[in-house]
């Protein structure tokens, strides 16, 4: 099985311009966490997630890996401080700009050791030779497939 | 004419002169090294390959030009300190020493500079301000003060504590195993001029910073909500850490009386943290947690050290660096105290300028070469004194002076405060001469006078 036959194609993107309000906005209203970004051209140009925004709330000294757990901090009011400053910016500062990308002929096992060696998040781009979005596969999506393979309802053709 | 006793007739490429083969390898790698373009392990390693296969050493000298003390000294305290950071005391003492002050800003900048120079006396520079430059980041952020005062004073604290031991500071553990000198030596003769430099160099401080910080009442208490007890990661083995630690030290004060060197203490103090760290866990947890630390002992270091002994062993077999001491003596008339200036001065500029431990490295034979000179090898203790204190204390000059101010200089970064080279330049480099000028009113009163 390839991607091509396992990926969303109705897809809701983002734009590179679009402000970060904005886009958490339309993520609230589709129930998703992750929004492909996009340029004029369909070009990907990176993700945005609840987690990518979330990044930006904790300070830099400490996602970078120099704190890993601050169990003795209080509040101080900085994600507050943080979460008005960052959703006020576009979604070029924000956005995670390697994200997953995989070929429309990739097996279901490439992508699938893909997911697992990136780590970050569960979704995979699917794009052209132009870097074109064409759909989206989660690692909920593969499961899915894997599931009705096994109780008959699809082969792995 | 240089000493020729040292001169390595055989097998020289193309029949070149040993004498140009090696200062062009040294000058080569050296300049490569300063342009940071390549890893400096790399590079020495490079060098010292070069030196072999030029045919001014053979393997059998160049092993033997390495220093093992060193490097075993280096390789336990780095086990030492991987074991000991997980448990969170590093970040314990800082928000303690936050809170002692009752989070008044100034006072704060003062005790984290106070737990940095005793950490990085104890332990090395790097970990330490690896450890307390981001609580320090997270605490300039509770009190809604700009960090840059903070982490400058963090960097001149890490290298000035770094300065008064034999394990604070690398030059000082090559000063150390080359001389022979001990920790107690260290002790004594180094340790009794760091309080004064410290508290010297805090004052400045004040004056170009500390007045302007300031914090609200909130804030200030947003301080005393930290809570310390939850930064200790491990109770069990914060004090297996703390037994071994205190062991080492204790091992190391006692060294030169029980005949051992450093680098045994140190290795066996590791060898004994990283079976107590694991102790009662199943073979292949322990197999994983030795890994986890053995991964974490930065082997890019020591092989720096290992091939940079080489390098210098090559330069030292041409007896060219004697021929350096011999110019040297010339050039100070052969008065003691002049040369023992000239190398403080000189060791704390050019650390300043460049990475100190290549300097260090080249500076220890030619200061060994000067012995009968100034009458044997006793006679230049306190020529290892000027030394220690110029080559450590002059990484405190500029941002690349030591790695621990790059290490700050990459935290400023990421919190969005960089800092700017020729300003930390602008206030540090006064701030070096003025230490150095303490050092050598210290080493003339006491040594030279």
């Amino acid at each position: 099985m390839r991607a091509e036959n396992i990926m969303v194609t109705e897809l809701t993107t983002a734009h590179v311009n679009d402000r970060v309000s904005d886009v958490l906005d339309r993520m609230k209203m589709a129930k998703l966490r992750m929004l492909p970004v996009v340029t004029d051209e369909g070009v990907v140009a990176g993700v945005i997630s609840t987690f990518s925004i979330m990044e930006h709330l904790v300070p830099n000294y400490i996602v970078s890996g120099d704190l890993n757990q601050i169990p003795y901090a209080p509040d101080m009011g900085i994600l507050r401080r943080h979460y008005f400053e960052t959703i006020g910016k576009d979604l070029l500062s924000v956005m995670e700009t390697k994200p997953l990308l995989v070929k429309r002929d990739e097996s279901l096992l490439s992508i699938a050791a893909a997911l697992t060696a990136f780590g970050k998040h569960e979704y995979a781009l699917v794009v052209d030779e132009e870097k074109r979005l064409i759909g989206v596969i989660s690692a909920g999506d593969i499961l899915d497939r894997l599931g009705n393979m096994i109780e008959g309802i699809e082969d792995d053709a | 004419m240089h000493n020729t006793d040292h001169i390595i007739s055989s097998s020289v490429v193309f029949g070149l002169d040993p004498v140009w083969v090696a200062v062009s390898i040294l000058l080569l790698i050296y300049g490569v090294i300063m342009a940071e373009k390549f890893n400096r392990a790399v590079l020495s390693l490079l060098g010292a390959g070069l030196m072999i296969l030029c045919g001014v050493l053979n393997q059998q000298q160049a092993v033997a030009g390495i220093d093992f003390n060193t490097i075993g000294l280096l390789t336990g305290m780095m086990v030492i300190v991987a074991i000991s950071q997980k448990t969170g005391m590093f970040q314990y003492v800082a928000i303690k020493a936050a809170k002692v002050v009752k989070g008044e800003p100034w006072w704060i900048l003062v005790m984290l500079s106070l737990v940095t120079a005793a950490f990085s006396a104890l332990l090395d520079n790097v970990t330490t301000v690896l450890l307390i430059a981001p609580v320090t980041l997270l605490i300039t952020d509770a009190l809604g003060v700009r960090p840059y005062a903070y982490l400058f004073a963090l960097i001149l604290a890490s290298n000035i504590g770094g300065t008064s031991t034999l394990i604070g500071d690398p030059p000082n553990i090559m000063i150390g195993s080359a001389a022979h000198l001990s920790f107690t030596d260290f002790l004594i003769n180094l340790t009794p001029i760091i309080p004064v430099i410290f508290f010297t160099v805090i004052a400045v401080i004040w004056f170009m910073f500390g007045r302007d910080l300031k914090a609200s009442d909130e804030k200030k208490l947003l301080i005393m909500q930290f809570d310390e007890n939850a930064a200790i990661k491990d109770v069990v083995l914060l004090k297996k850490s703390l037994f071994v630690l205190f062991g080492v030290i204790t091992g190391f004060t006692l060294a030169h009386t029980l005949h051992l060197e450093p680098a045994t203490i140190a290795m066996f103090g590791a060898a004994s943290l990283l079976l107590l760290q694991s102790w009662g866990q199943p073979l292949h947890d322990k197999d994983h947690a030795y890994e986890g630390i053995m991964a974490e002992v930065e082997w890019t270091t020591i092989f720096f050290f290992v091939g940079l002994f080489i390098i210098v062993t090559g330069v030292e077999h041409t007896g060219v660096i004697s021929m350096l001491g011999e110019k040297t003596v010339a050039m100070t008339g052969g008065n003691f105290a002049a040369t023992a200036a000239s190398i403080l001065w000189v060791s704390a500029i050019a650390s300043a300028l460049i990475d100190n431990i290549p300097f260090v490295a080249t500076m220890i034979p030619l200061i060994q070469s000067m012995a009968p000179t100034f009458g044997g090898e006793e006679a230049l203790t306190p020529l290892w004194w000027a030394l220690a204190l110029g080559a450590c204390l002059g990484g405190n000059g500029s941002l690349i002076g030591a790695s621990a101010n790059l290490i700050v200089a990459g935290f400023a970064q990421r919190a969005g405060h960089p800092i700017a080279f020729l300003t930390f330049m602008k206030h540090a480099f006064l701030l070096m001469l003025l230490t150095i000028g303490i050092s050598h009113v210290y080493l003339y009163l006491r040594y030279l006078s």
